[in-house]
């Protein structure tokens, strides 16, 4: 780890301004992604700021049909929310198979879409249940919010505070997880919404996107097979020691058929 | 080491090792921070700390298990075994670690007769250098490589000739009548009862039922497989000529002090180290039931060189057979000087002392002294054979087995396999195992259920992986997939023992037996579910991504194993 200057902010507004006043700063969530980062010296910032501990930043509250997670909540607080289980089942079911125990008590919604690691979970979930993200400076649409590996449509100075759920009419999130660290190799979140079906993929690609074929014959006929007969293409999809982009693809078409399943 | 490489005596380089999370082979062996720390150390005159961190570990710790073998069995009609020839290349690494080249040698080719009656065994090995890690001792070291090869061969017949998977193993064991007995690779196996273990095997596996449950399987789409493995291994390393002979450099006895106190505690003082084996208790067992002296007047030291007497350590499962042999022995020798001690004090004659629940008794009569009154006369020598005996009761022995232990068993293992996705489910894991005595059942469970669940690591999880240009992509627990609880399936463990005929405890020894007999029987199960489909050959680890591709005959990303 190369030396930094450590800063506790104690509100958003303390934060943005010492992020605007560092060369190179980077914040500090739940620490699951950055902390390694640092310890195998791929990044070296001037400064970290601390906003793990801001308490406007967490919380779960569900209003009219939508359920909003402060930037801040760890996973492992959404996994276990009666409320979110209740309005959003698929949601609690997404956010309580990201890592293990000790990433979801750490780990928080706003560090992971912002990294927006392409096998993370949590964009499934915004990009499949046409969620909105909420910064400091404005809302962005789940579907425009995610712009490629590791880049997201966050601007200088621009912080999530929370992103809000809709509820959709069903959905479920079916993952074939990496059998060494558990994050998706393939992860499919399918919705029935207000607003159409949605039929979200991590993991497979070099980030979340959405499955329009299969967003149509659901459309028409909601059930499994409806997606069986549906192949993604392998071409762009990710590749590596434990999936090639071939297995990928398949695994999307299992993974969305279960998906539907599950979904009832 | 510290007397070649350092140039330090013995008597001036002490090595404290207290309680360590777990050995597995790869702690055994020098590795090159030991001695440049120390150079260091003296060099700044100061002391050092240095922590490997895991990183480290997966790119220097030495790794385990990498053979390219071919083999080939000849059967007569009624499919006896007639000969076994094999030709293995074994992987040494980038440049030799401590015992590489014995592990694919005389820790591999001796075991190549299995169970069985093969009159015949041909094993040429060539080892090479390569740019990976360098390549050494692993739990089971050898044996695992040789049992993988012998079960997936035994299995690959019953196959080709239409016999039971279990008939041909029959009809080729080695009876329980014929030991000892002499294999044509250089050992002679002193007891067993192969068949034995796996008729109870098989029933508590409900082998016969299988056929129904595969069925049932089908009717879901799932594919579902069983597997066996009758495996043998050698372990309680060594007799110290045998290894010798074969080229090894060290001798592999080992030491124990015993000292009775004068209030009659006991301190044991063992070249084996504990690492999580439970020396402190299985010694301690062995000490109360020699010396009739409770658990609480026990002190097992272990892992000070400061403390303890030259002894060899603990590796191939040789602490109780070889290391509890030494402590027997010098028990032994510290009833037969308190029987003198006894003797004199009730004025009989030494042969008429017997010793029994921690009491020197005159025979016949109710005259007794307890081990404690004994200790204390031999500490304050006032009524004392002085001129005949020393005074303290002390006792040291050094114990160098005769042969190798022997224990083997049968693992039945049943898996299902998700066609979608090319997952594999353990349904059951049954283990039968002989290991001779056993003295502590508890640990002896927890050691064959940890063997095991690192087998299953081996056969469908655990491989280091290098890309093209030598870089290790399984540099992390994010890519290499070490066994999780969620992965291992609850194993039903009994043992069906013979003793061992020639150490003192009759005891064969454990640490390995659940990796080494395990691997087989699953990959024999991965390919009996995937049989049907025209598969019959796959090399482990069998991950989903292999097994989907073997079943849809799609390729394999390319990358070393």
């Amino acid at each position: 780890m190369y030396a930094f200057e450590y800063i506790r902010a104690k509100s958003v507004d303390e934060a943005l301004k010492a992020l605007a006043r560092a060369d190179d700063g980077l914040l500090l969530a739940g620490g699951h992604t950055l902390i390694p980062t640092l310890k195998q010296r791929l990044a070296s910032p001037t400064h970290v700021i601390d906003i793990g501990g801001l308490k406007e930043l967490k919380g779960i509250s569900v209003n009219g049909g939508t359920v909003s997670v402060g930037a801040g909540t760890p996973h492992g607080q959404v996994a276990n929310s009666a409320e979110v289980k209740k309005a959003i089942p698929a949601l609690a079911d997404l956010a309580g198979h990201i890592g293990d125990p000790q990433v979801r008590n750490r780990g928080t919604i706003g560090g992971s879409i912002a990294n927006n690691d392409p096998a993370a979970d949590y964009p499934a979930a915004v990009v499949g249940l046409g969620a909105t993200v909420h910064t400091n400076k404005r809302e962005i649409a789940g579907d425009d919010f995610f712009t490629d590996m590791f880049e997201t449509a966050l601007g200088e100075g621009e912080i999530v505070t929370k992103v809000t759920f809709p509820q959709p009419k069903k959905a479920a999130y079916m993952k074939f997880p990496n059998p060494a660290s558990r994050y998706a190799i393939v992860g499919v979140m399918v919705a029935d919404t207000a607003d159409g079906v949605r039929v979200a993929v991590t993991g497979a690609g070099p980030g979340v996107f959405r499955v329009p074929e299969m967003e149509a014959a659901l459309a028409k006929t909601w059930s499994p097979d409806a997606v069986a007969g549906i192949a993604v293409s392998a071409d762009d999809l990710n590749a590596d020691i434990h999936a090639s982009a071939e297995y990928r693809a398949h695994l999307i078409t299992v993974m969305a058929k279960r998906a539907v399943a599950k979904a009832g | 080491m510290g007397a070649f490489v350092l140039q330090i005596p013995e008597h001036k380089l002490r090595v404290v090792a207290p309680d360590v999370g777990g050995g597995f082979g790869s702690k055994i062996h020098p590795y090159a921070e030991d001695a440049i720390l120390v150079w260091a150390s003296k060099k700044i005159r100061r002391p050092i700390k240095w922590t490997a961190d895991r990183s480290e570990s997966f790119m220097s710790d030495a790794h385990g298990r990498d053979h390219v073998s071919t083999a080939e069995l000849a059967l007569d009609a009624d499919g006896k075994f007639l000969a076994l020839k094999v030709d293995t290349t074994a992987n040494m690494g980038a440049y030799l670690s401590t015992f590489a080249p014995c592990v694919p040698t005389y820790l591999y080719a001796l075991l190549l007769a299995g169970v069985y009656t093969t009159p015949v065994v041909y094993c040429e090995v060539k080892a090479v250098f390569t740019h990976t890690v360098p390549v050494d001792a692993y739990r089971g070291a050898g044996r695992p490589e040789a049992t993988y090869l012998v079960e997936r061969i035994v299995d690959e017949a019953a196959r080709l000739t239409g016999i039971d998977r279990a008939e041909i193993r029959r009809r080729n064991f080695i009876p329980r009548d014929a030991f000892p007995y002499q294999t044509p690779v250089v050992v002679e196996y002193d007891s067993g009862d192969y068949q034995s273990t796996l008729e109870i095997a098989l029933k508590e596996a409900d082998y016969d039922g299988f056929e129904a449950r595969r069925k049932a399987s089908a009717d879901e789409g799932k594919l579902r497989g069983i597997g066996i493995s009758t495996y043998i291994e050698a372990c309680g390393i060594a007799p110290s000529a045998v290894v010798g002979s074969v080229g090894a450099r060290a001798g592999l006895y080992e030491s124990a002090a015993v000292r009775v106190n004068p209030t009659g505690s006991v301190s044991v003082f063992t070249g084996s180290h504990s690492h999580g084996q439970g020396h402190e208790t299985t010694f301690a067992q062995l000490v109360s039931e020699q010396l009739g002296v409770p658990f609480d007047q026990i002190e097992i030291v272990h892992g000070d060189t400061n403390r303890i007497p030259f002894g060899m350590g603990t590796y191939g499962s040789r602490s109780l057979a070889v290391g509890g042999s030494a402590l027997v022995k010098a028990m032994d020798k510290v009833i037969e000087k308190g029987k003198k001690i006894a003797a004199h004090i009730m004025e009989a004659a030494v042969e008429d002392i017997e010793f029994k629940d921690g009491s020197f008794t005159v025979a016949g009569t109710d005259k007794s002294m307890a081990l404690a009154e004994i200790s204390g006369a031999a500490y304050v020598p006032h009524n004392y054979p002085i001129t005949e005996l020393e005074p303290g009761l002390e006792e040291q022995a050094f114990y160098d087995p005769l042969n190798f232990t022997f224990p083997g068993g049968c693992h039945i293992c049943e898996v299902e396999i998700d066609r979608d996705t090319g997952v594999v489910d353990i349904a059951s894991f049954v283990a039968v195992d002989d290991v001779g005595r056993v003295i502590n059942p508890m640990i002896v469970e927890g050691q064959v259920q940890g063997g095991i669940a690192q087998g299953i690591g081996q056969a469908l999880y655990e491989s280091c992986v290098y890309d093209a240009d030598g870089q290790l992509l399984t540099g992390s627990y994010n890519d290499y997939n070490m066994p999780k609880a969620d992965l291992i399936p609850n194993m039903r463990v009994q043992t069906h023992n013979t003793l061992c005929t020639h150490n003192p405890l009759g005891v064969k020894g454990v640490g390995e037996v659940g990796a080494i007999g395990s691997p087989p029987a699953v990959m024999n199960a991965v390919l009996d579910a995937l049989g049907p489909l025209g598969i019959h050959h796959m090399d482990m680890p069998a991950t989903p991504q292999k097994v989907w591709a073997a079943i849809n005959g799609a390729s394999m990303p390319q990358a070393a194993e």
